[in-house]
């Protein structure tokens, strides 16, 4: 037996965490660490519902896998973005002000 | 309280605490190491939960995967070591960010509570097992799953070509250099 | 038979659609529009003289619109088959005459093509017993005169020419649509027969009928729409006789006559009709009188022809059915087509159109000198051509209505026709003594005022920009070969019809009909119109259009500014369209487009003030999330 409170209540509060994790932090990989807190309390939710007695389909843990993979996906591309943004840059800071002059060779990329 | 209660609160403080840490240390890569310890406790809870499988991809996806790259990243984008005061925003950023994460786990609680307020399951019987969830992926599940695939090939070649397009420039730049190498070494 | 009658119509758009495919190979291009004319000729032929009337033959079926029937049938009967052989007659002469009249054309092709579907569509309008293609034909006739008038479209006057000939029949199209369709509704159906016995609103039908009799006055040229015609002479000499003589302004009567039955039951648009007619045949033929060039003085009798055609529908008693119109559409279809292409010959010969160009040029060429005279005798109203029947015809039916109890309606008409025929008569002979007394005869008078007329000559031929200039100078510069057989054949036979075209009226109920008294009344009023003519011009050693004063003929062959009138009606409104796009886009769309402005000084703002720093949005962004799902929340408590 479990009371299915005690892991709704630990998802609320990764949540919480993550959000402030993305706020507080000016690294961007950083601030990626704070949106896997999101998104693993999302999963916590997925499984946690996914216990409810009654739930069709296998929802809950078939969901939680297919965004595990997602977020595979999802940090793939958000770390080649930060990449490019450090080779560009020099750095990964966030609360720097950015050069938003035209660059001519973005025409030439397309 | 059972004893599933017991272990599932020892697990998840782990959790949390180290949640805690990761976006609090001053080390940057402190942080991913928490990080770490964070996503394989919410393994263990999985496991608690009566989800074997979840818990295990968790470990091999996250633990196993998406924390390296993160790390990974950090070396490659010349993390300091040692403690770094300037990994954080502004203090008036950081408690404004408080206070939105205050705001999201008391909006989360105060809906959530009350959906799982004295719900509690016999997890020594589960409703779910592993053959059912791979039943599932592979019958009900098995269009999306497939639409997953190709989002992991787009994935792939998305954060090639991004790192490409910059490639690219740097070689506009320099043009000539690459061009005579690449003839050198081919003659 | 119905298959005939679908091919009549049919077989001038096929040939038109063959010949744009193959304008390249001009013998080609020449070959198919002669061709399918001459067949079309014969299929005519064969609907005239085939005894059968069938008011329902199938087209593309009925168009499904609700409870309006709109069956598209077309229409067969004696008026339609006679009609529909003598455009195919006149459509075929001017098809062979074009081939060589514009021999040395670069697009030839195209002209061919455009008249075999000018022909098409007068075709339609002739066989169709509805409505809808009735306005088809009618606006297809419209679109191919702006075609053919623009033909040299190099020349700025033959540009102008096209677009003021297209925009003023348009106005007046504006008319015969609401006409049409008042009609229709009236009727609830498009059907000729249905609206012709239709039995409902006399306001719907007096609506309808005056909106016809304007999109009529546009085509036929009635005052005040006129002037566009005299410009259309800017058009090649086949153009010129293919609007004027069989087609275009003449299938305004055709509508009318066809409408007939309802035109005697309503007052009000027969007494406009009357009005407009008896107006525009004293003015034009007054103002033929003066004109300097040839081509524009015949475009001026087609104007006063029109509207003597136009009085007969407007003053026949209702028994005596629309037949002295056509009657005189067809007559009028003869020698007109013959007067134009004589004189497209004569200025091939002469090297332009103009009085003093032509002037005395007659004289030595043997087949067109007879041609001529015969024409200028039709039009004038000589027995026994065709023009003294058809007009004594009119004449006769307006007097009926006249004495049958017309009242003021037709005793105008009846006057303006008198008046009429004197002045036909003496432009006629003016023309006859300007282009047959020899040079040598006026050169040899001692004349009063050389050097003034000389002057006033050239600056009038100037301004009047003769028609066909163009023409003749490629020709002049090239050196035009000698007239073709065909074409010369043409003329000639153009010319035996003129005098033998009487027979085919006979076959017309009310077709001949002339009284003893008026034909003799009208006789001697020729007789001595054109010897006040041939008086006063020293037995045509003199124009007689030179003994009025100068005051008065400059604006006479400039057509009293009425082209200036026109430029101001397009300019007022221009203007109050002007007045309204300011009105809609400065008062009526000034709130929606605040609103649009605020807005973009709202993001302009905004833009000032972004940094585009990453974290400061993921902030405001965060903030915002939150709010919302706060809100949300609550709301869904």
């Amino acid at each position: 037996m479990i009371h299915l409170s005690l892991p709704a209540a630990l998802a609320a509060l990764l949540a919480g965490i993550g959000v402030y994790g993305v706020l507080a932090r000016r690294n961007a990989v950083l601030v990626l660490i704070g949106v896997e807190l999101v998104l693993n309390a999302a999963n916590l939710l997925l499984v946690t519902a996914g216990s409810r007695p009654g739930t069709q389909l296998s929802a809950g843990p078939v969901l939680t896998l297919f965004v595990i993979t997602i977020a595979a996906a999802e940090i793939t591309v958000a770390l080649a973005i930060i990449l490019v943004m450090f080779r560009k840059a020099g750095h990964i800071d966030l609360t720097a002000v950015p050069d938003l002059t035209d660059d001519p060779a973005d025409e030439g990329v397309s | 309280m059972t004893t599933r209660d017991i272990v599932f609160a020892a697990v998840g403080v782990v959790t949390a605490l180290s949640a805690l840490l990761s976006v609090t240390t001053k080390h940057v890569v402190h942080a991913a190491l928490w990080l770490l310890v964070s996503l394989g406790s919410l393994a263990g809870a999985y496991l608690v939960l009566g989800q074997e499988l979840v818990g295990l991809v968790q470990l091999l996806v996250y633990v196993g995967a998406i924390v390296v790259l993160v790390l990974f990243a950090l070396m490659l984008t010349r993390a300091p070591i040692g403690p770094h005061a300037e990994i954080d925003t502004p203090w008036w950023q950081r408690v404004a960010g408080a206070v939105l994460g205050g705001a999201t786990t008391a909006l989360l609680a105060s809906l959530l509570l009350p959906l799982f307020s004295g719900v509690s399951v016999d997890l020594d019987t589960p409703t779910t097992t592993t053959p059912q969830v791979a039943q599932a992926i592979f019958g009900t599940w098995v269009w999306p799953f497939e639409l997953l695939s190709v989002l992991l090939l787009v994935a792939l070649i998305g954060a090639f070509a991004v790192s490409r397009l910059v490639l690219r420039r740097d070689a506009d730049e320099r043009a000539p250099v690459p061009a005579a190498a690449a003839t050198g070494d081919r003659g | 038979m119905s298959w005939i009658v679908r091919m009549i119509v049919v077989l001038p758009a096929l040939a038109a659609l063959v010949g744009l495919l193959c304008r390249r190979q001009r013998l080609l291009a020449a070959g198919v529009a002669i061709s399918v004319s001459s067949y079309v000729a014969v299929l005519a032929l064969i609907q005239w003289v085939a005894p059968s009337r069938s008011a329902d033959i199938d087209t593309i079926g009925a168009l499904p619109l609700g409870d309006l029937s709109v069956p598209l049938h077309l229409l067969s009967d004696r008026v339609s088959g006679l009609v529909s052989f003598v455009v195919a007659l006149v459509v075929l002469g001017i098809q062979v005459f074009t081939a060589w009249y514009l021999r040395d054309d670069a697009r030839y092709g195209q002209f061919a093509a455009t008249v075999s579907l000018f022909a098409a569509g007068m075709l339609l309008l002739v066989q169709a017993g509805d409505l809808v293609p009735v306005l088809v034909g009618w606006e297809i006739m419209g679109w191919c005169s702006w075609l053919l008038i623009g033909h040299d479209s190099e020349r700025h006057a033959a540009r102008r020419a096209a677009y003021k000939a297209f925009l003023v029949t348009r106005v007046a199209d504006i008319g015969m649509v609401v006409g049409i369709v008042a009609l229709s509704v009236r009727a609830r159906s498009t059907d000729l027969m249905a609206v012709l016995t239709a039995t409902g609103s006399s306001t719907l039908l007096t609506v309808g009928l005056v909106g016809v009799v304007v999109g009529v006055a546009g085509k036929s040229g009635l005052v005040p729409f006129h002037d566009w015609l005299p410009d259309a002479m800017e058009g090649p000499t086949p153009a010129s006789a293919l609007i004027h003589a069989a087609t275009m302004v003449a299938a305004g009567t055709y509508v009318v006559a066809r409408l007939f039955a309802l035109y005697a039951e309503d007052d009000a648009a027969r007494t406009l009709l009357a009005v407009l007619a008896a107006v525009t045949m004293v003015y034009a033929a007054l103002l033929a009188l003066a004109q300097t060039d040839l081509k524009r003085m015949l475009a001026y009798s087609t104007l006063s022809q029109i509207a003597i055609m136009l009085s007969a529908l407007a003053a026949a008693p209702a028994e005596l059915g629309p037949g002295a119109g056509i009657s005189h559409l067809l007559g009028h279809a003869f020698f007109k087509a013959l007067l134009f292409l004589g004189a497209g010959w004569l200025s091939v010969l002469a090297g332009g159109t103009a009085i003093a160009a032509v002037r005395g040029r007659l004289r030595p060429t043997g087949a067109l000198r007879w041609s001529m005279g015969i024409g200028l005798a039709a039009l004038a109203g000589v027995p026994p051509l065709v023009g003294f029947f058809s007009k004594d015809t009119v004449i006769d039916a307006a007097l009926e209505g006249a004495t049958g109890g017309g009242g003021f309606r037709a005793w105008l008409v009846v006057v303006a026709l008198f008046v009429t025929v004197v002045l036909t008569a003496a432009y006629c002979a003016r023309a006859w003594l300007l282009l047959d007394t020899p040079v040598a005869a006026t050169s040899a008078l001692p004349d009063s005022e050389p050097a003034l007329v000389a002057a006033e000559e050239v600056a009038v031929v100037t301004t009047a920009d003769s028609a066909d200039d163009a023409e003749v100078e490629r020709v002049h510069a090239h050196g035009h070969a000698a007239i073709t057989l065909p074409a010369a054949l043409v003329v000639s036979v153009l010319a035996a019809l003129t005098v033998v075209g009487t027979l085919f009226l006979t076959s017309l109920s009310g077709g001949v009909h002339v009284g003893v008294l008026s034909a003799l009344l009208s006789l001697l009023l020729v007789a001595g119109g054109a010897y006040a003519v041939w008086f006063l011009s020293d037995r045509g050693r003199v124009d007689v259009a030179d003994l009025v004063p100068d005051r008065l003929r400059e604006p006479a062959v400039r057509g009293f500014g009425v082209d200036t009138a026109y430029v101001g009606v397009g300019r007022a409104v221009t203007a109050l369209a002007r007045v309204v796009v300011a009105l809609d886009r400065d008062v009526v769309d000034a709130y929606p487009r605040a609103t649009a402005v605020v807005a973009r000084a709202a993001g302009r703002a905004g833009e000032r003030g972004h940094r585009g720093v990453p974290s400061l949005s993921l902030l405001s962004l965060l903030v915002g999330v939150v709010l919302v799902a706060v809100l949300g929340v609550t709301a869904w408590r």
